[in-house]
């Protein structure tokens, strides 16, 4: 594959139905090998996008293009897919459906049977090959759904909420599937609203508001968008500090822990000088904490309004 | 392409591993064997020998109403005697396929020959065929049954003419068999306290002696002694009144002496009266659209003009079956999601046609495991009980009608399973389905309707109009098959339905792209509308 297309390159989409605008105008790039969530409250349109990025829908206007085709289609057998609603076919056994979707992918079909039993065995599933998959529990049953989009080792994967309703321990196995694809130098888009699981495997984001694109960059960049904090516990503590207008940005706010205060940094301000600053005052310090913004805070700061007017429509 | 095929092979593969499937496959030569086998079965072993009572005040009708009674008996005997021939001649029957015409007056006069013959060791007794002695039987004059000597002879000449290694004859249980008055009741007794005294046994609740054992009495018949008079009545008590064989019988042969007597009473001769009776009118039908010399109307044509019915119904029911298949499981995967990922890796077209493709293979197994079992069960018991089997293979199996049938199920199908495909994407659950569904129903049920109606009339106006129409095109046309309809309709019907079939694929596509994807509610009439008009994508 030629090194300098991006797996994916969207540039002004829109997607209209009558006079909605499901997407609007949205252009953005996910660098090759790398992980990107897709961040968005419910209907910001993240589904459609993924959608048109899959050729299952066309855009009404824009281009978009897939692993450097301008169809997904004519890439097909290497793109791997998880749809937002999970479902299997309840009478196939899990390795036949593994291996069924594979086919569809190309792999032949004595391959595809092979791959689908290492993968079963490779995520704890080795006993349940046999197993048809209406006695499955929703979350083996997501487990398989996942392997099957991934079984013919696709360079782009696309998860859309592979998390959703899958418990804390197999959230885990989750990520650590997400990141073997990774290791194998794959890129992989995935779509969530639970801030944390992007925080922690993703390198970039992308964050879509009421149809339109709100951020796309790194996950650094996307906190450096919001001020660092500092947390302070202490004798006249709050009172020392608020006067450095050079170093915060604000006066103090509580964090809800009784006596702790926290100040916005400036950009560029160093915390150190708060520390020197309490020394000298003689303020006995018993909590100095520096505190990046997660991305939650990033998320909601970017689309809280949009999300409640989103919520109202 | 692969993909289309790929599809359809894991429609065909998961429904053929469905336990209805095989049921379906199963069920119907079962069903058919049984049809064939249960009447045969019942009357063997079923009805047990019937135990009754005569009481006679008449001069000699009582004996009248027992040599009927007899005549019944060996005719039973006679039929499992034909069955047993025909089964012990089977393979030379095999060996010698072509028919043999059989006069049957010749036979009669061998068969009499060879009974002279019987008792004298010295004389050859002329061979009979195979065929011939499985015929012999429908031959028998009832004179020949109701002698007790020639009967036996009868059935000593023929088993000595089967091959050595036939197994032996056991005769059947009689059907009737007269029993005496059970003990304390006379003949002199009146008839109201025979009846009384009867009436336990009757209800079975108790038994009768016969010889050795203790037998359930069926009926106990009184003839009076004015039997013959216009106001007697004979008396029947039985607690089985639906079994009429016997009264029937009886008062039949009661009738024929009565009428026998009347006419010496008017000094009609009696005989001269059986011989006017016996005269008929007779036809003979041609058809102008066979070959010339060929003309003649025989039974295989009677059943050539009506075999299509069966076929329209298999039609009918595979179609539907397989139709019905397709369209479970298309909202089976729009309802679980499955269709987006498949959606990612193959086209709607794909999907669909590889749906529509995979189904119809499941359906073509059945077919051909229906119609090969038919056949198969057909063959093994064509045998001389069941010649019309044989003119039924022989009338079904015409290019016109299996070739009919393949072309007019693949169309038929194609047509009703792009329909059902595109009412499935655009549903959720079957309910909603039902909603489009009734309206295609009614749609459905017209070929049925009209299908006793037309072979009595396969090209007149009605039939030519219906073939018109694309949804009854297979049926109707198929119905006409055996009828030679004209060349131009087949093949213009047969060009109409490719048309429509593909406009109908179109349609569907169109409405199963946006449909699949969809969720909620089924879309209006008037968005369908829309949708076709490609204003929504």
């Amino acid at each position: 594959m030629d090194m300098k297309t991006s797996p994916i390159e969207l540039i002004n989409v829109s997607k209209t139905y009558g006079d909605f605008k499901a997407v609007d105008d949205i252009s953005f790039t996910v660098p090759e090998g790398t992980i990107c969530g897709f961040l968005g409250p419910n209907g910001a349109g993240k589904t459609t996008s993924i959608r048109m990025m899959l050729d299952i829908l066309r855009p009404s206007s824009g281009t978009i293009s897939i692993l450097g085709a301008p169809r997904a289609l004519d890439v097909r057998s290497r793109i791997g897919y998880l749809p937002e609603e999970k479902g299997l076919y309840k009478k196939m056994t899990a390795t036949a459906m593994i291996a069924y979707f594979a086919t569809l992918k190309g792999v032949p079909g004595r391959e595809a049977k092979r791959i689908a039993g290492e993968l079963l065995e490779k995520y704890g599933l080795g006993s349940f090959q046999n197993h048809k998959c209406e006695a499955l529990s929703k979350g083996m049953g997501q487990k398989v759904q996942v392997l099957a989009s991934i079984a013919h080792d696709p360079d782009l994967v696309i998860l859309d909420e592979p998390f959703s309703g899958l418990d804390p321990v197999n959230q885990g196995v989750m990520e650590e599937v997400i990141q073997d694809i990774r290791s194998r130098g794959k890129t992989i888009l995935f779509s969530t609203h639970v801030m944390s699981h992007a925080e922690k495997i993703c390198e970039r984001v992308v964050i879509m508001a009421a149809g339109r694109l709100a951020f796309d960059g790194t996950v650094d960049e996307a906190k450096s968008l919001l001020p660092r904090r500092v947390r302070v516990k202490g004798e006249g503590a709050a009172a020392a500090l608020e006067l450095m207008q050079d170093v915060t940005d604000s006066s103090p706010s509580s964090d809800g822990r009784e006596g702790v205060v926290e100040f916005q940094l400036r950009e560029g301000a160093d915390p150190q000088q708060l520390l020197k600053r309490a020394f000298e005052q003689g303020v006995s310090l018993e909590i100095f904490e520096v505190v990046d913004p997660n991305l939650h805070e990033v998320f909601v700061h970017l689309v809280g309004e949009e999300a409640r007017e989103a919520a109202f429509r | 392409m692969m993909q289309v095929f790929r599809i359809a092979h894991r429609e065909y593969m998961e429904n053929v591993k469905t336990k209805g499937f095989w049921i379906g496959i199963i069920i119907f030569p079962i069903l058919i064997w049984m049809m064939i086998e249960l009447p045969k079965f019942l009357e063997e072993r079923g009805i047990p020998t019937r135990h009754l009572v005569i009481v006679d005040r008449s001069e000699g009708l009582g004996e009248i109403a027992r040599q009927r009674i007899t005549l019944l008996n060996r005719q039973k005997t006679l039929d499992a005697f034909q069955q047993h021939i025909a089964e012990a001649t089977k393979e030379q029957r095999k060996q010698k396929m072509d028919e043999v015409d059989i006069d049957p007056d010749q036979l009669l006069d061998k068969l009499e020959q060879g009974l002279d013959q019987l008792g004298n060791p010295d004389l050859e007794i002329q061979p009979f065929k195979p065929d011939q002695l499985v015929k012999i039987g429908d031959l028998l004059p009832e004179q020949m049954l109701l002698n007790d000597l020639q009967w036996n002879n009868i059935k000593k000449l023929l088993l000595s003419q089967l091959p050595e290694d036939a197994a032996e004859f056991t005769e059947p249980p009689l059907r009737f068999k007269e029993v005496p008055l059970p003990e304390g009741v006379s003949l002199t007794d009146g008839d109201q306290q025979i009846e009384e005294a009867l009436r336990p046994y009757l209800r079975s609740e108790m038994m009768l002696e016969s010889g050795d054992e203790e037998v359930e009495l069926f009926g106990l018949l009184i003839i009076p002694e004015d039997t013959l008079e216009p106001e007697a009545r004979v008396r029947f008590w039985s607690s089985n009144l639906a079994d009429t064989d016997l009264i029937d019988a009886v008062l039949n042969s009661l009738s024929e002496e009565a009428r026998k007597r009347e006419y010496d009473r008017r000094g009609i001769e009696s005989k001269a009266v059986a011989e006017v009776a016996s005269m008929r009118v007779r036809s003979i039908k041609f058809n102008p659209n066979k070959s010339e010399g060929d003309e003649k109307v025989g039974i295989r044509d009677k059943i050539r003009q009506y075999a299509p019915i069966g076929f329209v119904y298999m039609l009918w029911v595979a179609i539907f079956t397989i139709a019905q298949m397709l369209l479970n499981n298309t909202i089976e995967e729009k309802s679980n999601r499955l269709i987006e990922v498949l959606l990612s890796s193959v086209t709607t077209t794909e999907l669909l046609l590889g749906k529509v493709f995979g189904v119809a293979a499941v359906g073509v197994t059945m077919q051909c495991a229906w119609i090969g079992s038919l056949i198969g069960i057909l063959m093994y018991k064509a045998g001389p009980s069941a010649t019309w089997i044989a003119d039924l293979i022989a009338a079904v199996i015409t290019p016109e009608l299996l070739g009919g049938f393949v072309f007019y199920f693949i169309a038929g199908y194609f047509f009703y399973a792009f329909l059902f495909a595109g009412i499935g994407s655009i549903c959720n659950t079957i309910k909603e389905a039902q909603n489009f569904m009734s309206p295609l129903m009614l749609l459905m049920m017209v070929p049925l309707g009209t299908m006793t109606f037309i072979p009595n009339d396969p090209n007149g106006a009605i039939a030519t109009t219906l073939s018109w129409i694309p949804p009854w095109t297979p049926f109707v046309m198929m119905n006409r098959m055996a009828a030679s309809p004209p060349a131009s309709e087949i093949y213009g019907t047969a060009i109409m339905l490719l048309i429509s079939i593909v406009v109908v694929f179109w349609l569907s596509a169109k409405i199963f792209r946006i449909g699949v994807l969809r969720s909620g509610q089924p879309p209006k009439l008037l968005e369908l509308f829309r949708w076709l008009r490609g204003s929504h994508s």
